[in-house]
């Protein structure tokens, strides 16, 4: 190895185990990472655009911008008391629901927001009915992870791999959309099997938890009724861009920038306080993870890597295999950003002896799903877990890990079966 | 705190803390608290009356005659100022005293347990000589609800719009009140 190797990968590995251990901020850490690569001319300045992936940037800027201003018109309130409305204070439901909404509104929006916004709700109603709240929290949890596998919008891992491939809504809605369906669907069962002593109210307390979801009205959720409307239509008009984008020739990312700025000009919002709200932080730390990954590309490092994986995995089921599994373990116990950050380099330089095109679902599926291993696996994970303690609920590593792992292994193993099926199977 | 718990505490402050607290505030906003959501079961009412309480508005007899509750009209002589006419006036002003309060006191209680009646209510009536303060407090024991004149035990003022009898009463009381 060179020492210009050496030195990058002793930056890579430094970045990493700071953003791991969270002692200091994770942008701030990909920041000191992204500057030192720069500095030392790793990454020479005429190369920063060809490594900095501006199509997940401006699409994550764009969606961020279009949900920070729906925010304010009290739209995920509203979704959240009328789910819980419609639960009708029973708990079966109340776990169907609110596990389908979660998943939903994933699928569209950023995980950490729809947890965010969903889980006091969900408490709110575990306290009424009085029983355990974990049942229900874990599957908010899985169900958020497994909603944002089903497309390209869902999780930030997806939002890279479309980028960097080039692959569309509608690709990765038919590949992950059934594999999250049946996943949603097994997950919502294991929960429940694991949980049925617990999932049950008294006919008495039912007819006090309906009195009190009676005096519940979801229209004073909504602070701005204008707002709501317009927040409605827009998502609609740019979800529907999203099913035609590749057959109209926009990027993804042009489609989230066109909805953040007919939201804005519609609205007449005031574009200071919403960009206020844009997550800076999440945006820097992409940009300086490309960087940082950039470094080893630039120096060959990942070009070594990627030969030793095909030197040793000689077809697209071994590799596929190997991708989601690897992904899955991976993602439980580090964030899957920067992994998928340094994966998608080595499945493209894997290219000249492989079809990749399976593996870049192998990956998504692993990356996104290996979350749901344990507590520290995904940011909704920690957001969650974090709401609970402030509301004195402990969810302890071991609670999470007895179903998480479960949870992973049976999704991920559904996963893979149906991508062999299609990519391995039907295609020999 | 654990290995655990501070890190999930440092990754939720750096992801999710500040947007988290303004989703809860909103939240807050049209979510009953735990203390709102238990809808108390009220089965007997402590009314307590003297001479100072004069009018009890109609949106009484109909707040509580929407429960299935027993009334307990209490009309209480204070037993103190009895005292002092008798040591400072003379017995007979004493008794004088005593009868005109009897009769006034009865009086009111017909009236309320009248109207109290007519809205369905079971009604019980007492008229004794106590404290008008500690006998309130020790009887409330056994009842789920108050209901008390801003009147009671003194007039009240512009500057002084609750008397300070109500207020030392409610200082030890953890039933539901109302005032009046």
């Amino acid at each position: 190895m060179s020492p210009v190797e050496i030195f990058a990968l002793a930056v890579f590995i430094f970045t990493y185990a700071l953003i791991i251990s969270e002692r200091i901020h994770r942008t701030v850490a990909a920041m000191v990472g992204a500057s030192l690569v720069l500095l030392t001319n790793v990454v020479p300045w005429e190369k920063v655009p060809i490594y900095l992936d501006l199509d997940t940037i401006l699409l994550l800027a764009g969606m961020m911008i279009i949900v920070n201003t729906t925010r304010l018109s009290g739209l995920f309130e509203y979704i959240a008391i009328k789910t819980a409305k419609l639960a009708k204070g029973e708990p079966i439901r109340v776990l169907i629901l609110f596990s389908v909404v979660t998943g939903l509104v994933s699928a569209f929006l950023d995980n950490v927001t729809t947890v965010l916004l969903l889980t006091p709700m969900l408490i709110y109603i575990s306290r009424l009915m009085e029983v355990n709240p974990l049942p229900f929290l874990l599957s908010e949890i899985f169900a958020s992870n497994m909603g944002g596998t089903a497309t390209l919008i869902g999780d930030p891992p997806n939002i890279m791999i479309g980028s960097a491939v080039g692959l569309s809504f509608n690709d990765f809605l038919f590949n992950m959309g059934p594999i999250a369906l049946l996943d949603l669907i097994f997950m919502v069962l294991i929960v429940y099997f694991a949980y049925r002593e617990t999932l049950k109210v008294s006919p008495e307390k039912k007819e006090r938890i309906l009195r009190t979801l009676g005096n519940l009205d979801e229209r004073a959720a909504i602070r701005d009724l204008a707002l709501f409307r317009k927040s409605v239509v827009t998502i609609v008009i740019v979800v529907l861009f999203f099913f035609v984008h590749d057959r109209l020739g926009i990027e993804p990312a042009v489609v989230a920038l066109f909805g953040a700025s007919l939201i804005l000009f519609w609205s007449r919002e005031n574009p200071e306080g919403i960009l206020e709200k844009v997550e800076w932080t999440t945006l820097f730390f992409f940009g300086g993870l490309f960087l940082i990954v950039g470094s080893l590309v630039e120096t060959g490092f990942i070009g070594q890597i990627a030969q030793w994986i095909t030197s040793h995995v000689h077809t697209e089921g071994e590799a596929m295999l190997v991708i989601a599994w690897f992904s899955a373990l991976a993602s439980a116990v580090i964030d899957n950003i920067p992994f998928t950050a340094t994966m998608i380099p080595i499945i493209k330089a894997m290219e000249a002896s492989l079809n990749t095109y399976p593996l870049w679902w192998a990956l998504s599926l692993g990356a996104c799903l290996g979350g749901n291993g344990t507590a520290i696996g995904a940011s909704a994970n920690v957001v969650v877990i974090g709401i609970a303690a402030r509301e004195d609920i402990r969810i302890t590593f071991m609670d999470f890990l007895k179903m998480g792992i479960l949870v992973m292994v049976l999704t991920v193993g559904v996963g893979v079966g149906i991508l062999w099926l299609r990519y391995v199977w039907w295609w020999r | 705190m654990g290995l655990y718990s501070s890190f999930i505490g440092r990754k939720f402050k750096h992801i999710a803390e500040k947007k988290y607290e303004d989703i809860i505030k909103h939240y807050k906003e049209f979510l009953l608290t735990e203390e709102e959501r238990k809808v108390p079961e009220i089965r007997s009412i402590l009314m307590p009356l003297d001479r100072y309480v004069k009018d009890v508005p109609m949106e009484l007899y109909e707040t509580i005659s929407a429960y299935e509750a027993g009334v307990l009209l209490v009309y209480i002589l204070d037993s103190q100022v009895f005292e002092l006419v008798r040591q400072t006036l003379s017995l007979e002003a004493s008794e004088e005293f005593r009868r005109r309060e009897e009769v006034m006191g009865e009086e009111l209680l017909n009236n309320l347990a009248k109207k109290l009646e007519s809205c369905g209510l079971r009604v019980q009536r007492r008229i004794f000589f106590g404290n008008k303060s500690d006998d309130v407090i020790k009887l409330a024991e056994n009842y789920n609800m108050l209901a008390i004149s801003k009147n009671y035990g003194a007039e009240i003022t512009k500057t002084s719009p609750l008397s300070p009898l109500v207020l030392k009463i409610l200082q030890h009381l953890e039933i539901p009140v109302i005032i009046y």
